[in-house]
């Protein structure tokens, strides 16, 4: 299955038992250990966990690393940490697989004569740097990422020590704007700390907040909870907070929003402050006076008024008045900065006129607040990149350092690193996988990966998250840290720490820390903060039109793409399989322009089309929406790598040819006023090639045709209790349905039911519409925790996703138009409007499952504890239950995909306790009853009963919202029985047809319905 | 249709001479004399066809079923289509020699011989493709409840299950049917062939001698049998159409598919026996005993079957609109005009309007039109299980997971191979056994024999 | 014990003379004709063929045993299915009919065989291939003596011609 000797497999368990002996120390046991002493910590068959940090993006998360004989196979958030709570995104879910990744590099690299890449000892290759930084040490720069404060020492004595020219932090997204703007109005440059929990209005500039994937914002999983709770209408039956979201495209956070301002990109400062002039206006006359300097506040204010707004926003002035109305109503209302699409040539202003409309409202200090100090070195800025790209170009470096960071793909094209990196003497990077950068290196110096090696992080002030190898290095690479010391001791370099990483961390975490550390992850205090006052540099906020760079009619905006982020997740087979929430396209890049913009160009679905900036030009396919702005084009930032298994198009079998297109390649090199670099910068020019190319959608289309599949109540049907239980769905979904009864109450189907009398549980699910933000977080998880393939690009056009849980993404009602098509046209959305419904679709475990009639074999059934079994051993593949399930949730094994599916090692990632599908049979969601199970022998050793919550599903233990819950619904006390039952939002999906599904969700909200519906009132086209 | 008086029919069939030793036998065991190259070429063809299509399934069952057109949500696709097809094909055969026969109409005697093996070809046909479209070809014998330690049974529950038992007790009674009624005239071939012929010969005919006792039990087991499989034709097909009527697909769930599908199977069918009986004739000069009236007999069973298929069209339509469940309406709305229009639209016009022609005698009893139009009528016949599974399949209740389903090459490569394999047993046949039921028509004969020596007259029983 | 083998070229014939021989008294005759014809098979025996026991017995068979096997092969290992009870009666019936009808056609093809003596077997010595052409053989055993007397009887029922079979 995968190529993995058995001894070699033996080794590594004899290892993986060495490493968590003795709580995984970075230097395991070399030799080969067979289990004739049992390690105490490590019983084969029951997973070990380990408490470590996520290292996907710079938030750092708190992980559980779940181990199977020494092997990782499961990240899960780490209850303990303060910011994920146990949760975990799904780029976080993914992060696992770049430890087994075939695109890793199995040892040190150098260029030779021939420009080749040829394998060196280690020896050779520190020898080789060693001499480089001995000639010239002074023109040596050290370019790359955040690796926490222990790494971080250990490169700043680096650089110190063997006397460099300096270090410059380099993250893509780098957030230099807010800060700046930070320092701008409230004279500390640091960046702000949000929290919705308590708003009653949130006012999103672009921020993507909800986005917790693309580390577009500054935000984290923690924002998505804080919402999801500000909105719970249970303990806000006015409906909770309201979102709107303003922005020139509506974004996944957009979708879950109330209102969508579609303001031009670049109008976020003039909105923010004309928001800000009236609620200060209407404060004054209410004589409560600003806090801060109310001059300076009142000059940026004069600037700008509603209209002027409006016309720069391209919205007519009634939306901006209704606006308006909103923010002077709220009482709690926070506006949040603009993430990367959101950042254009005066970033920062929009960012300080977001803090100033914070200010205003007062939510500063309370639902706004700045830490005491950054705990990360800030990273560069566009200005200081430009910097360094300035002295590579001038032949003033000799000597590049690159580490956690792709530049060559990353850097903005008008910035050219790529061809200023030709003057550089001698590159080295620390990439421990295939990426553009160490592919111009002369020196690949392979890094371990974060499950590999040992560091620590510290997201903010007061929480500090260790990060401890859970396995031996499968590869022959080295740490960062291990290799820095070790060259800049032969280079006799002074002033560097002693030992190793593990050496320099456990020092740095002092003694009575360490050991509660490595069980709870970290030490995890409150974060020391205060509110802050509006200073005079806030009269320096510029309100005007950005000025775009080149010229064209459309606005060229660059958004961090759900899952790539930065590009740095496209390596990640699932990252690239799980559709974009939005548009729910994988595998490629597309552009998205209106439908109008289509038509004027005679463009359609997946119709390629040129963007022309006065950089360059890239070709895409058009994906035409209802749900973006005419003058606007726009691409997301993370696809068109043309190196790396998954990341390029190799695994589709073009060798070293991009997938989708880098956008960034097209960017000038624009930075705003404070130097901040900047995303949405660009005009450029469109036209149609006339090729096409099709996109992978997933989703057919985004009508529901009156089916109720994805219903909303409304608060008024809530405010009635009389009217609860399914009158959503019945209120809803009745008349597309067509079954719905006149007389009396809906049907309600009881969870409870559907398991043999004598056993204590029936297995069922709650999911919370509401809640659900449509992250695609639970997606991750179960690819991961169910060893389900990834079919690629061929597969995802030809509708072959294997996923055993998907987000359907529906606009309003729907109508009886249309379904002729031969492709997919998810097209329902329609200008300025939102009435988005996402639902998460997994087997529904039906009592009166229509799969398990039909089935000749029995190779599914109904256990006695209500799960749909699936026995693949059983299967003979006549595929009649996909065909008779209403849902469309089974999955067929077209190939055998256990061959093919896992090259290089990682096959050694899969869950040992879920079975590896073989080809031609059916597979599905189980409920992760192998969780169940493990669950049931726990509680058997401990003679009782399985508790409530004991068994998460892998779903719902990552869902950053607490969407999902799971348990025994025959347990009238259990928080799946109880959230299924006490609300009037309870519905079935498709309970016309009396299948008695397991899984009971809540119907969304509506909470302003005029938004609500865009497209209802049911057509009859044809009856 | 009453069928005609015997002395009628023999008076239409009477060769133009009998001679002493009967001119039937010669004429009918001539077919089987000999070997011509045009007879070697096709027999060639086919069998290439089947090499091609054997090699299709050995690189399918290795690849999986990937390289087949499935996918989501199309889990079926033109090998059920064939199996649905080739098993209507066989049922016009049982229906001539056990219904016909039951009915005593006479005129089936000529042609009942070449439809019973056109039944037994095509059920061996149609068996494959259970087993071709299944997943995992090596367990094919998960179907069957073979007793085993683990006590593992199958569902009875479900439609697939009967299908099994349906399907191979069709197969096992139209071979006895087939046999039985071959016994006499593999006598015939005994006493006429000579060598290693005369020994297999011999060796089927299980010492047929034609005595009094001998043919009291040939026809009271033929009478049985045809009573048995009278039921049986009826239930075979009834139960493939549960295999979609008992889902809950829309566009599947209706109850008219039973006789819906009974009656499509035996307009097929009876197409089928034209368009392979029409070239035979000619070619082996057989005018004098399969006749211009058999083929407007023919002709008037396939205008009338034709007529419920068009009433089953419409009904199905009519209830989807009429029931107000809009799952139904849209499938059906998109059955006509979404994206499988074209595939309806030949179904409609190939098995309804195009079989409207034969209320005109001069074309009902032309020849060519006849074989071109049963042609047409397969075709469309193959369509009609088409649009039924996959237009109903690709627009299911949820909206977001709709698709479309395109043929692959390996499918189209196994659905030539299934023709291949069919006419092979065919030409075959053709060549070892007679293919008009000898001993049938010299009943006849000898009546009209009778007929004419007696003034009499003797009556037909 | 001679035997007299007479040809007839209606069947009609053919059975005048096998009831007049009986009328006679001769037992041992036996017939031969290229089609089916009631007359004659009236001629030799009156009693309906034994076959039909086979049907009825195969066909009983097959109903219980298809009935039998379903439900105590849903009962010998109960499994929950689509809610549905373990064992339903309705879905059953489709299954114990094809087994009636299958077990009923495979024994009533042995009936056949049985009946009919049908097995590979040498040919009686009176039977011709003209037999298997369009003429009717009458094959009648008698006593020496009254040999004369038979061969004149068939001759005056229009048998073209008679011939006697010695062995």
């Amino acid at each position: 299955m995968l190529d993995l000797h058995r001894r070699d497999f033996l080794r590594l368990v004899g290892v993986g038992a060495g490493t968590a002996a003795t709580a995984a120390c970075s230097d395991p046991i070399e030799k080969l250990v067979p289990y004739v002493i049992q390690p105490e910590t490590i019983t084969p068959g029951i997973a070990t966990f380990y408490a470590s940090t996520c290292r996907e993006c710079p938030v750092g998360c708190g992980l559980h690393v779940r181990t199977r004989e020494g092997r990782p196979v499961k990240l899960e958030g780490n209850p303990d940490h303060p910011i994920n709570q146990g949760k975990l995104c799904a780029r976080g879910q993914a992060g696992i697989g770049r430890t087994y990744h075939p695109d890793r590099f199995d040892g040190p690299l150098a260029k030779g004569a021939d420009g080749n890449h040829a394998h060196v000892s280690w020896d050779d290759a520190q020898a080789m740097l060693v001499e480089k930084l001995r000639a010239s040490a002074s023109r040596t720069w050290v370019l790359g990422g955040d690796r926490g404060p222990s790494v971080n020492g250990i490169i700043d004595a680096f650089v110190a020590g063997v006397g460099a020219a300096g270090r410059v932090v380099y993250q893509p997204f780098a957030h230099d704007a807010l800060r700046a703007a930070a320092g701008l109005v409230f004279g500390r440059t640091v960046l702000p700390l949000f929290d919705v929990s308590h708003a009653d209005l949130v006012i999103d500039f672009g921020s993507d907040f909800l986005d917790v994937s693309s580390g577009s914002g500054v935000f984290s999983i923690e924002a998505s909870r804080q919402f999801a709770d500000a909105q719970d209408v249970k303990k806000h039956p006015d409906g909770g907070a309201r979102l709107v979201s303003i922005g020139p495209r509506l974004s996944m956070t957009g979708s879950n929003a109330d209102e969508w301002v579609p303001a031009a990109a670049g109008s976020e400062a003039a909105i923010a402050l004309a928001l800000a002039k009236a609620v200060y206006q209407m404060k004054k006359a209410h004589g409560q006076p600003l806090d801060g300097d109310a001059a300076a506040v009142e000059t940026a204010l004069a600037k700008v008024d509603v209209a002027k707004a409006a016309a720069a926003a391209g919205v007519d002035v009634a939306t901006l008045e209704k606006l308006v109305k909103r923010v002077q109503h709220a009482k709690a209302a926070v506006a949040l900065p603009p993430g990367v699409g959101a950042s254009g040539p005066e970033a920062t202003s929009a960012a300080a006129a977001v803090l100033v409309l914070n200010a205003v409202l007062g939510s500063v200090g309370s639902a706004v607040v700045l830490p005491e100090a950054e705990t990360a070195p800030a990273p560069a800025n566009g200005r200081a990149l430009a910097d360094l790209v300035a002295a590579m170009q001038a032949g003033r470096v000799d000597v590049l350092l690159v580490h956690d960071a792709n530049p060559v793909y990353s850097m903005p094209g008008g910035l050219g690193f790529a061809e200023a990196l030709s003057k550089v003497g001698f590159v080295v990077t620390f990439a421990s996988m295939r990426d553009e950068t160490s592919a111009r290196a002369h020196l690949v110096l392979p890094d371990l990966t974060p499950l590999e090696s040992w560091g620590d992080a510290a997201p903010r002030a007061g929480v500090r998250s260790l990060q401890q190898p859970t396995i031996r290095p499968l590869q022959d690479g080295r740490a960062l840290g291990d290799v820095l010391l070790a060259v800049a001791a032969a280079a006799g370099a002074p002033g560097l720490p002693a030992g190793n990483t593990h050496d320099v961390v456990k020092a740095n975490w002092g003694g009575e820390n360490w050991r509660q550390a490595l069980d709870r992850g970290g030490v995890f205090g409150a974060t020391p903060s205060s509110g802050a006052r509006v200073g005079s540099g806030a009269a320096q906020i510029a309100a005007g039109p950005a000025q775009l760079d080149g010229e064209g009619d459309y606005t060229l905006v660059a958004y961090a793409h759900s899952f790539l982020g930065d590009g740095s997740g496209a390596a990640l087979p699932w990252m690239q399989e799980i559709p974009d929430p939005v548009t729910k396209a994988s595998w490629l890049s597309w552009a998205e322009i209106s439908k109008a913009t289509a038509a004027r160009l005679g463009v359609g679905f997946g119709d390629v089309v040129r963007v022309e900036t006065s950089v360059g030009a890239v070709e895409l396919p058009a994906y035409p929406r209802g749900g973006v702005r005419d003058d606007v084009v726009a691409i997301a930032i993370g696809q068109g790598h043309v190196q790396g298994l998954y990341a390029s198009m190799e695994n589709d079998g073009a060798l070293g040819v991009a997938r989708g297109v880098n956008v960034l390649s097209v960017l000038p090199a624009t930075t705003d006023s404070s130097g901040a670099r900047t995303f949405t910068n660009a005009r450029a020019r469109v036209s149609a090639t006339g090729a096409f190319n099709r996109i992978p959608i997933s989703q057919w289309t985004d009508n529901q045709r009156g089916r109720g599949l994805v219903p909303e109540v409304t608060l008024a049907s809530l405010a009635s209790p009389a009217h609860g239980g399914g009158e959503a769905s019945h209120f809803e979904a009745g008349e597309g349905e067509g079954g719905h009864h006149e007389d009396g109450p809906p049907f309600q189907y009881d969870m409870a039911n559907d398991s043999h009398p004598d056993q204590p549980y029936r297995w069922g699910m709650t999911i919370d519409n509401d809640r659900c933000t449509g992250c695609s977080a639970c997606v991750a998880a179960c690819y991961v925790e169910n060893n389900v393939p990834i079919v690629g690009q061929d597969g995802a056009l030809r509708h072959r996703e294997m996923s055993w849980i998907r987000i359907e993404r529906y606009v309003g009602e729907g109508d009886r138009e249309g379904g002729n098509e031969r492709r997919p046209h998810p097209d329902r959305e329609e200008y300025g409007k939102v009435g988005v419904r996402q639902a998460p679709m997994l087997c529904q475990h039906c009592g009166a499952a229509p799969c398990e009639a039909v089935c000749p074999v029995i190779a599914t059934y109904h256990t006695e504890e209500g799960i749909n079994g699936m026995v693949y051993n059983r299967c003979v593949g006549t595929r009649y239950c996909a065909n008779n399930c209403t849902y469309k949730v089974r999955r067929f094994n077209y190939f055998d995909y256990s061959r093919e599916n896992w090259p290089g090692l990682l096959g050694m990632m899969l869950n040992p306790d879920v079975t590896v599908r073989g080809q031609g049979v059916m597979e599905k969601c189980t409920f992760c009853i192998q969780r169940i199970e493990g669950a049931r022998q726990q509680a058997k050793d401990e003679k009782r009963p399985i508790a409530d919550g004991e068994v998460k599903t892998a779903c719902q233990q990552s869902c950053p919202t607490s969407a999902i819950s799971f348990g025994n619904a025959k347990d009238p006390n259990s928080e799946v029985r109880k959230r299924s039952t006490d609300t009037g939002r309870s519905y079935h999906s498709l309970q016309v047809l009396n299948t008695r599904p397991a899984i009971t969700y809540l119907a969304q909200v509506a909470r302003e319905p005029d938004d609500a519906g865009a497209a209802t009132g049911a057509g009859r086209s044809h009856s | 249709m009453t069928p005609p008086p015997a002395t009628a029919v023999a008076d239409l069939m009477r060769p133009k001479s009998i001679p002493r030793d009967s001119q039937i036998n010669t004429d009918v065991m001539s077919v089987t004399k000999g070997v011509s190259w045009q007879w070697g070429l096709l027999l060639a063809l086919a069998l290439l066809g089947v090499g091609q299509a054997i090699f299709t399934l050995g690189y399918q069952t290795y690849k999986g079923l990937g390289i087949a057109g499935y996918q989501a949500p199309v889990f079926w696709g033109v090998y059920i289509i064939n199996f649905v097809f080739w098993i209507g094909i066989g049922h016009a055969g049982t229906l001539i020699s056990a219904i016909l026969f039951l009915f005593r109409a006479k005129w089936r005697n000529a042609i009942n011989r070449g439809a019973e093996a056109m039944t037994v070809f095509a059920v061996l046909t149609a068996a494959l493709f259970p087993l071709i479209h299944i997943g995992r070809l090596w367990k094919f014998y998960f179907l069957i409840p073979y007793p085993n330690q683990r006590a593992l049974w199958v569902n009875f529950k479900s439609p697939l299950l009967w299908d099994v038992f349906a399907i191979n007790t069709y197969m096992l009674i139209s071979i006895i049917f087939f046999f039985v009624g071959l016994i006499p005239d593999i006598a015939i071939a005994r006493d006429r062939a000579t060598g290693i012929k005369k020994f297999v010969y011999t060796v089927l005919a299980l010492g047929w001698q034609g005595t009094g006792r001998q043919w009291k039990a040939h026809n009271r087991t033929v009478l049985h049998l045809a009573g048995l499989a009278t039921p049986l034709v009826l239930s075979v097909h009834s139960v493939v159409s549960w295999d979609f009527a008992m889902s809950i697909v829309p566009g599947w769930h209706a109850t008219i598919f039973a006789p819906y599908f009974v009656a499509g199977a035996i307009f097929g069918g009876f197409a089928m026996v034209l368009v392979v009986m029409i070239p035979v004739r000619r070619i082996f000069k057989l005018e004098a005993y399969i006749t211009d009236y058999h083929f407007e007999n023919m002709s008037r069973f396939i205008l009338f079957t034709s007529l419920i298929c068009g009433y089953a069209y419409g009904a199905e339509y009519f209830i989807a609109w009429y029931s107000g469940v809009e799952f139904e309406q849209t499938s059906f709305w998109l059955r006509a005009f979404g994206p499988y229009w074209l595939s309806t639209w030949i179904m409609i016009s190939c098995n309804v309007i195009f079989p409207q022609l034969l209320w005109i005698k001069r074309l009902r009893t032309s020849v060519p039109f006849l074989f071109v139009l049963c042609v047409l009528i397969n075709i469309g016949m193959w369509f009609e299980r088409y649009v039924i599974i996959i237009t109903s399949l690709s627009r299911e209740y949820v909206p977001a997971a709709w698709g479309l389903y395109i043929p692959s090459i390996a499918e189209l490569s196994i659905l030539a191979g299934s023709f291949c394999w069919f006419s092979m047993f065919f030409l075959l046949f053709l060549k070892f056994l007679p293919i008009i039921a000898i001993a049938e028509m010299k009943e006849l004969i000898i009546h009209e024999k009778a007929h004419a020596a007696h003034a009499s007259g003797v009556e037909a029983h | 014990m001679p035997t007299l083998v007479s040809v007839f070229d209606l069947p009609d014939d053919a059975a005048t003379a096998i009831r007049k021989l009986r009328g006679r008294g001769f037992e041992d005759i036996e017939s031969y004709s290229p089609a089916p014809f009631e007359q004659i098979d009236e001629a030799m025996d009156p009693r309906p063929s034994k076959v039909r026991a086979f049907t009825l017995v195969g066909g009983l068979t097959g109903v219980f045993t298809g009935f039998l096997m379903q439900i105590w092969m849903s009962l010998e290992w109960p499994i929950k299915i689509a809610g549905k009870a373990y064992t339903s009666i309705p879905p059953y019936v489709i299954i114990g009919f094809e087994l009636t009808i299958l077990f009923g056609g495979i024994l009533t093809l042995i009936g056949l065989l049985l009946v009919g003596r049908l097995y590979p077997r040498p040919l009686d010595a009176a039977y011709s291939p003209r037999f298997s052409a369009e003429e009717f053989g009458v094959v009648v055993k008698v006593g020496e003596r009254d040999v004369a007397e038979v061969d004149g009887l068939l001759r005056s029922l229009s048998a073209k011609e008679v011939s006697l079979l010695d062995d």
